[in-house]
């Protein structure tokens, strides 16, 4: 218990069985005695669906030691909009008001509004409910959105560093005609702006040393024997380790059982293609693919997802590389 | 050269001098203001360029800062429409017949 990675994050390409994964490996945690958070950072949740039962926007119990919630992006945004538009009362003419909420409510659906949104939040759970669980699994959404939500920090924060030297800057031209030299180090500490900017950027720092910590995170990709998923895959693992977000392995997921490729001519071929793509992963993935999973004969729920979990129980401590370490 | 050539330079040069010493502090007092308010206006630009149609990835974490620029924004963004006289606006501040 507590050995491991804390925070691991199932990735892939659409349909791979990133929910399958993660569902059951949370449950894995759960049975072995960990206090487990699952969640959703997938604007499309399919957690409910896995699971049978509903999982709201904050954290709720779905079973003994197992809890669970799916992110809502558009309640995180109100929110915030709510907490904005609560400061803009003081002083400020109720015709401009209008405008700012406006403004407000179309930032609210600007493009990568809802990823912030979901960053935001996901960072939230980390940084205050992190003491409370053990282990937090995150099914994250097919590769290209996940990509772009991790590499969010990188970005924003050279934005912020941008906004803060060109506010800076207009800081200490506008001393120089009102007051001169000397004010211009108390305008500049006191700027409400320079400081809100200033703590956004904290945030993104924070964010993005909790990304990068080797000792605590882990991205495991899922993907089926198959040429998609694997060049996907190895694209966007190129990707995380340029931004120095720690790979734990890949899961090959969906793969025909044996008893079931022999003696039918349409199973034996597409065996024999599923073990070209086989060799493919191992010489893509070298010593880090962590188990392999059959295709099922019915939908992922109940007692599937038990079976799962308890093949994921065997092959926990490789998965969360306590011997990788 | 003539000495009376040096010495009508000098005048020449004489008069810039004392013409930049005596004019100096309106005219860079000008400059420094318009300077520090082009600053200011680009950094509005930078946070809320989607009032003007350039879309901005910060602009879902700029919005927090409304609430302390709400009262510049309207003459802003006039102030940015009117920006299309940009040449007029770059020749203005080379000061060639002052």
């Amino acid at each position: 218990m507590g050995q491991g990675k804390k925070y691991i994050f199932f990735g892939g390409k659409g349909g791979v069985g990133k929910t399958t994964c993660s569902a059951a490996f949370s449950k894995c945690c759960a049975k072995t005695g960990d206090r487990t958070l699952v969640v959703s950072t997938d604007p499309a949740h399919s957690l409910a669906d896995i699971f049978g039962v509903s999982v709201g926007p904050e954290i709720e119990l779905l079973e003994e030691n197992l809890y669970g919630l799916e992110i809502d992006s558009e309640i995180e945004r109100n929110k915030y909009s709510e907490r904005i538009k609560a400061q803009l009362t003081a002083g400020i003419s109720p015709v401009i008001i209008e405008e700012i909420q406006r403004q407000i409510d179309a930032a609210n659906i600007s493009p990568g509004a809802e990823e912030a949104a979901i960053f935001d939040k996901f960072i939230e759970i980390i940084k205050e409910k992190g003491d409370e669980f053990d282990r937090i699994v995150f099914d994250t959404a097919p590769t290209g959105h996940t990509l772009r939500l991790l590499s969010l920090p990188e970005l924003m924060g050279g934005w912020m560093d941008n906004l803060i030297s060109k506010r800076k800057s207009a800081l200490s031209l506008m001393s120089m005609i009102h007051s001169g030299e000397k004010a211009k180090q108390e305008i500049i500490d006191r700027d409400p702006i320079l400081s809100i900017l200033q703590k956004r950027k904290a945030k993104f720092e924070q964010a993005r040393e909790i990304l990068i910590d080797s000792d605590t995170m882990e991205f495991i990709f899922v993907i089926n024997p198959e040429k998609l998923p694997i060049l996907e895959t190895k694209k966007a693992i190129e990707i995380l380790m340029k931004y120095r977000i720690p790979v734990g392995g890949v899961i090959v997921n969906r793969t025909i059982p044996e008893e079931y490729s022999k003696g039918n001519e349409f199973w034996s071929k597409r065996k024999t293609l599923e073990l070209q793509y086989m060799d493919m992963i191992n010489k893509e993935f070298p010593g880090r693919v962590l188990t392999i999973l059959p295709l099922l004969e019915e939908d992922i729920k109940g007692d599937n997802l038990d079976t799962v979990s308890e093949h994921f129980i065997k092959v926990k401590a490789k998965m969360l590389g306590e011997k990788l370490k | 050269m003539g000495i009376k050539k040096t010495i009508a330079k000098f005048c020449e040069d004489m008069s810039l001098v004392m013409k930049g010493a005596f004019d100096f502090k309106s005219k860079s007092t000008t400059f420094l203001k318009k300077e520090a308010y082009d600053a200011q206006d680009n950094f509005i630009l930078l946070c809320f360029g989607d009032l003007l149609g350039l879309p901005l990835p910060t602009s879902y974490y700029t919005i927090e800062l409304l609430p302390y620029l709400a009262e510049d924004l309207e003459a802003w963004e006039r102030r940015m429409i009117r920006r299309n006289e940009i040449w007029q606006e770059k020749w203005a501040e080379f000061d060639f017949f002052g």
